[in-house]
């Protein structure tokens, strides 16, 4: 990272270069409003008898009025912004400053920029594989069928496109405003993709329970902000991290700020479904489309992860050997209870959506659990001339472990995806005899499972091994050092945070039991009576699946690349932990 | 960073696609399988596909290219030991500072040297012509119809395994390669499990190898222990070694050497090779040939630098003592069976255990001499050491190659005594069960009717026998040689050098035996009458490995039997090649020591005179009036007939004899075995399982049922009322709260 930050005040020479994905993803809701609404429709000039075409509305042309259309805008749109993203890595990443006047606004860095990866990457995804769920909804009915005409799927799809922007606009805000502004933009039009299926009861139920429980979360989250900006008379993150580090100073912090942070973490901690806030989790993802469902588990993670880490790294960051540590100490008994929590209602469920809804919860605690150990990087004081390795590890193992969960997680969504359209997917017995069905369906829900479970040579071992080490690495601190020079010591001398990884192994082992069964049902049961017989057709949804199988096992083998990509954004997250 | 994942190079360029050698085939296996299930019947797939043996013919002829190339590189370049090239997938090291602590790192890696040359050329170049002979086998056969794709999984898994044992860079891969030899090795001889004897055949050459693969995991685990490491790159280490103590490493190579003894199978762990005759012939030409025997030769060379480095020097006489002694028994007492054999499969088979006997014979001389001379620094040691090691790889290539082309050869007789007898007895169904096309009694005077396959196995027999000039004598000679050079200097060593001198008379004898037996004489009953000439899928590979088993010569010519894993050492010396051929027969015929003159003849003389002269006088006979056979047969047939009326006894008398009687049934050992297993094994195991259910199945039982009952109140939280939640948000919330607040 050797170019300076360029600053780029609104509509600016760079600006476009700068955000160039949200800038298609914003022509791309232009498309979805205006084109699927093309037609013959014409204006007579009052008076005369000429008519003049203006094409939006009236009998609409076929290829417009395709209902796959707004399906495959909304893909290209998604892929495009993605590709974008991947091109911007090009060459070296150029880092700019969105700036209005004096405030900062948006920041672009490898941090955001792995961010948009993630968001647009799961989002592509899920919108190819929703495009083979038109057909299930195909009913002798007409004006059933009228609902889900082509105007329908465009809602569907402009509702996708706005989660990926207001996730997008997370990932790269630099003020507090700005990021709850993208925050609920997300979670607004994800309460509606949930209850989008508004004639099943489940999907309304779910959606309206997300939504209430959300809305209360995001209440919270938004009364800590306003309680930080009473305290310091700003939101912009770098004068927070200022006011943090000159408040730290000898008498330590005042409570105003540590309880409006405690505040924030529950509104971010219900975007990550941590327990006790996921309670709605599992019913919202019930209810959902199961592509839909993915993309909760996966990118709406993500995105609250986002808001946690910065959170995290303004305030744990500085010295943690002071009061600050009571922030830890709560991170870290939520990230045990979450865990804990979510793996032990997944062993008993029978509804495999809620069972991968626990997991996430589940999932959710690991990653708690990696940036309480951020957070305790500098525990011991001696460390400081470590620069922060370990500290740059655990994030490097965060950022991994949400790219590859885009792979096995929301592939396992996929694949029930489509026997969802097929059916109900409410009983684990509903996947019985998969693999004598559908056979590489089968192989791939396999892969998917023991990747969740952390089975080597899967991604989902990577990332967790990362995880374990890099929150060991922190506990430990120089005590290797110390015992190559023959120092004996006790597990004592290590940081608490020791406890963590150790809990955390203990969970995954618990963990492989509900993933395992899945494998067991798939396998070694047989079809139930009335579903026998391959599944229903869909290459759109084969091909994402596919590629999630690809990438869940390459990412596994062949990890260098993305630890690679990983590491230069948690660097780039420029702390005063990161070593540049 | 701790977790990576990286390639690096080391010297050569082609090792670089080493990794394709095993990936090749490993990939072909899914894909016939799947393709076998699926297009099962269309007659594309069984016709032009064969089944899926194009397939795996075309990842085995890629292997075989790639091998060929980097041996070519690899002798080309005339370069050291220890060619790598690793991939490697993860890197840990979690103590940082403190320098001496020893990254882990998991990968895999190719490593090449002469061994792994010498045997990569065996394999690759034995699987493709199996792999060829195996179409022609197995596709005309109908009991196969149809899983015959089956078949050509296994097979290429079969050789991804030993390729990749050959090829890998540390003892961990060896060993996972070698179990996945293992178990394909159970797969292929239970091929038919329809039939109790090939499942139990299966069964027991899987438990009997897994005896020794304990004891080779037992080794390597003390291996690591010693060097903390099982990497090649490593465990070679000059300064390593050296850091070792030399009695524990003789155990850890003790325990593997056992591994070997039952990959090899070698007496004690002999008892599951014959039995392995149950699979398809192709299978038994895989195993005995190019890949699982091989392999336990292979470990035991690879442990070469152990006994050659200079620290160790005289440490470990005792193991290469036991590894001689080993191979002695094992020549004499498989011989012995040989003799009665009826079967042509299981007279191959018992003939593979003894010229493994040799192989492991000469290996234990060799590492006894690597092990006692000084041979770093004096150069007629070296040369001595460098010949001993040589002349035991090169009896394993020689012996590689016939047995090879026998195992084809009699798979090409079975084939046809059995189609003939088919052919015959198309209309009447009765007798089907009761003909066993693998005997020898059924047979008889065949040379007339398949020239091809009997010129095959007469130089395939010849080579194994050691007649000079061909194949097998010059290693052979070589080994008994050495044997008793050693033995002139280790007065324990007698005892191996006669065993492989004795030996060399019974191979004279037995290998005869089966020549006659089958090809010879007149044919015993109506059905030899019947036999035709093979088909081409057979024929070719056959074809070749005469040619390459008669220019022995020229391989020996060459130096190839200095084949050995030193680094100053060029295959192609000083010497040009005719230069070569005229020293090795001067070595071989006129030696100038007149011990190993006089060595030599007595040799030559029980192996190509005694031997086959008292096998014709019992067995042989002229053929059928009217029947004709090639020219080169003539004088065979000729002097077999000639010893035959001239010098015949009745040998009925030994014939019903005891030792004759506990030779049929294999000196009793099957017999003791089984009786071990029932009485004490089985009943351990029994109350083993019994502990099993109740305790620990019990306990994870009820732990499976408490989590159920916790995890139902967990789940039952989840009340489905929005209230409820908003209730948790608002506990969690003020949790917080008074948590920061009473803190701070």
């Amino acid at each position: 990272m050797s170019d300076p930050i360029i600053n780029v005040e609104l509509f600016d020479a760079n600006f476009t270069t700068a955000l160039c994905p949200e800038l298609i993803l914003v022509a791309g809701f232009f498309a979805l409003m205006i084109i699927p609404n093309l037609g013959k429709a014409t204006f007579r000039i009052p008076g005369t008898q000429i008519r003049v075409p203006y094409f939006l509305g009236g009998e609409r042309y076929p290829i417009f009025a395709n209902p796959r259309l707004p399906g495959w805008i909304a893909t290209i749109t998604l892929i495009v912004a993605f590709v974008s993203v991947l091109m911007s890595f090009d060459g070296g990443l150029q880092r700019y400053m969105i700036v209005s006047g004096s405030k900062e606004l948006l920041l672009i860095n490898g941090f955001s920029r792995l961010f948009e990866l993630i968001f647009f990457g799961a989002i592509a995804l899920a919108a190819i594989a929703s495009m083979n769920r038109l057909q299930s909804f195909d009913s002798s009915d007409k004006s059933t069928n009228a609902l889900y005409n082509n105007r329908r799927q465009a809602d569907f799809y402009i509702l996708l496109l706005t989660t990926a922007m207001g996730m997008a606009i997370v990932a790269l805000a630099q003020d507090l405003f700005v990021l709850f502004l993208g925050l609920e933009l997300a979670s607004f039009s994800s309460y509606v993709l949930v209850a989008f299926h508004k004639e099943s009861k489940e999907g309304t139920e779910g959606g309206m329970k997300y939504f209430i429980v959300g809305s209360v979360a995001s209440g919270i989250g938004l009364y800590g902000l306003s309680m930080l900006y009473l305290w310091a008379g700003t939101l912009q993150l770098g004068e927070l991290a200022v006011a943090f580090d000159a408040a730290m100073a000898p008498q330590g912090y005042p409570a105003l700020p540590l309880i409006a942070l405690g505040f924030i973490l529950v509104g971010f901690g219900f975007k990550v479904s941590a327990a006790p806030f996921h309670f709605a989790a599992p019913d919202a993802y019930a209810g959902a489309s199961s592509p839909v469902a993915g993309i909760l588990a996966t990118a709406s993670k993500a995105m609250g992860i986002v808001g946690l880490t910065r959170m995290l790294l303004i305030v744990a960051s500085p010295e943690s050997n002071d009061d600050s540590a009571i922030w830890l100490v709560a991170l870290g008994i939520l990230s045990v209870v979450t865990m804990t929590w979510g793996n032990i209602a997944a062993l008993g469920s029978d509804n495999p959506k809620r069972m991968l809804a626990y997991s996430s919860v589940a999932h959710a605690g690991y990653m708690l659990a990696g940036l309480t150990a951020i957070g305790a990087w500098n525990w011991d004081p001696e460390l400081a001339g470590h620069g922060g390795d370990a500290a740059i590890m655990v994030m490097t193992a965060i950022l991994f472990h949400l790219v590859v969960l885009v792979c096995f997680k929301l592939g396992a969504f996929l694949v029930l995806s489509i026997l969802e359209s097929e059916g109900e997917v409410s009983k684990m017995s509903n996947l019985r005899g998969l693999s004598k069905r559908e056979p590489l369906l089968a192989v791939s829900m396999f892969i998917f499972m023991i990747s969740l479970a952390g089975v080597p040579p899967m991604s989902g071992f990577m990332s967790k091994l990362l995880m374990v080490m890099g929150i060991v690495k922190v506990a430990i601190g120089n005590m290797g050092d110390a015992i190559f020079n023959g120092d004996i010591l006790s597990i004592g001398d290590a940081h608490w945070v020791w406890w963590l990884a150790l809990i955390m192994v203990l969970n995954s082992a618990i963990s492989m039991f509900y993933y395992l069964r899945v494998i067991v049902t798939m396998y070694f049961h047989e079809p139930e009576g009335d579903r026998q017989g391959p599944l229903p057709s869909g290459w759109q949804v084969r091909t994402a699946i596919f590629a999630c199988v690809i990438a869940s096992v390459f990412f596994g083998i062949n990890a260098d690349g993305l630890i690679e990509l990983c590491e230069m954004a948690a660097n780039s997250l420029n702390y005063s932990w990161a070593s540049q | 960073m701790s977790g990576s994942s990286s390639s690096e190079v080391v010297h050569s360029s082609m090792a670089e696609y080493a990794p394709l050698i095993i990936l090749l085939p490993m990939l072909a296996m899914p894909v016939i399988l799947f393709l076998g299930k699926v297009f099962n019947t269309n007659p594309t797939w069984k016709n032009t596909l064969k089944e899926g043996g194009i397939i795996a013919l075309v990842a085995m002829g890629a292997s075989l290219f790639i091998s060929l190339v980097i041996i070519k590189d690899y002798i080309g370049s005339f370069s050291n030991s220890g060619d790598i090239y690793s991939l490697t997938w993860l890197n840990t090291a979690i103590w940082e500072g403190g320098s001496a602590i020893t990254p882990i790192k998991f990968g895999f890696g190719i490593y090449i040297d002469h061994i792994t040359v010498m045997l990569l050329f065996v394999a690759a170049f034995l699987c493709f012509l199996i792999n060829i002979f195996a179409i022609g086998y197995m596709n005309t056969d109908p009991i196969n119809d149809n899983r015959n794709h089956r078949f050509y999984a296994e097979f290429v898994l079969f050789c991804a395994g030993m390729l990749g044992m050959v090829l890998s860079d540390s003892f961990l891969w060896l060993f996972i390669f070698w179990e996945i030899m293992g178990l394909c090795s159970y797969l292929l001889i239970g091929f038919y499990y329809e039939r109790p004897s090939a499942a139990s055949a299966a069964k027991k050459a899987f438990m009997t190898t897994r005896i020794g693969d304990v004891f080779l995991m037992i080794g390597l685990i003390m291996l690591w222990d010693l060097f903390g490491s099982l990497d090649y790159a490593i465990v070679f280490d000059t300064a390593n070694i050296a850091a070792v103590d030399s009695g524990s490493l003789q155990m850890a190579l003790g325990m593997m050497f056992i591994g070997a003894v039952g990959k090899s199978a070698q007496f004690p762990l002999h008892v599951w090779l014959p039995d392995a005759m149950e699979g398809p012939t192709p299978v038994s030409a895989l195993i005995h040939a190019a890949t699982m025997v091989n392999a336990g030769l292979y470990l035991v060379a690879r442990m070469f630098p152990f006994f050659g480095a200079e620290s160790m020097s005289g440490e470990l006489i005792d193991l290469a003592f036991i590894i001689a002694s080993i191979g002695g028994i094992t020549a004499v007492m498989a011989a012995g069976i040989a003799f009665v054999q009826d079967d042509l499969k299981k007279v191959l088979a018992y003939s593979t255990m003894s010229q493994l006997g040799y192989v492991f014979t000469g290996l234990g001389v060799a590492l006894w001499l690597a092990n006692s001379l000084d041979w770093h620094h004096d150069p007629a040691a070296h040369t001595i050491v460098v010949v001993a090691f040589g002349a035991a790889l090169f009896h394993l290539f020689n012996h590689a190659m016939a047995k090879g082309m026998l195992f084809m050869a009699s798979g090409s007789v079975i084939h046809e005594v059995h189609h003939a007898h088919h052919h015959l007895h198309h209309d009447d169904h009765g007798d089907d069960d009761e003909f066993d096309a693998q005997s020898m009694k059924n047979m008889g005077g065949l040379a007339s009717k398949m020239p091809i396959t009997a010129t095959a196995m007469l130089v395939g027999s010849a080579s194994i026998m050691g007649l000079p000039l061909i194949g097998g004598f010059w290693s052979k000679e070589g080994i008994i040689a050495n044997a008793w050079r050693v033995a002139l200097e280790d007065p324990r060593f007698f005892f191996p050098a006669a065993c492989v001198l004795l030996g060399a008379g019974m191979t004279g004898f037995y290998m005869t035996r089966m020549w006659v037996k089958t090809f010879a004489g007149k044919p015993s009953n109506e059905v030899a009458a019947h036999v035709g000439p093979t088909n081409s899928w057979i024929k070719t590979p056959l074809f070749i490995l005469t040619f390459v088993t008669l220019s022995s010569i020229l391989l020996a010519g060459m130096g190839f039997t200095h084949w050995a894993p030193d680094s100053e050492y060029s295959f192609l010396s000083d010497k040009g090649l005719v230069d070569g051929i005229m020293y090795e027969l001067g070595h071989a015929f006129a030696n100038h020591d007149a011990f190993f003159f006089i060595l030599t003849y007595v040799a030559i003389a029980l192996s190509a005179i005694i031997g086959p002269f008292m096998a014709m006088s019992l067995f042989g006979g002229k053929l059928e009036e009217g029947e004709d056979c090639k020219a080169w047969f003539k004088p065979v047939i000729a002097l077999n007939n000639w010893v035959y009326n001239k010098y015949n006894w009745d040998n009925s008398g030994i014939a019903t004899s005891g030792l004759a009687v506990a030779l049929q049934n294999r000196l009793y050992i099957d017999k003791y075995y089984d009786l071990a297993m029932v009485k004490i094994v089985a009943g351990f195991s029994n109350k083993v399982a019994e502990a099993d259910t109740k305790i620990i199945d019990g306990a994870v039982k009820q732990i499976e049922d408490k989590s159920q009952k916790i995890s139902t109140v967990v789940r039952s939280l989840t009340t489905g009322s929005a209230r409820d939640y908003i209730l948790w948000v608002a506990i969690g919330t003020l949790l917080i709260f008074f948590f920061i607040w009473g803190v701070a």
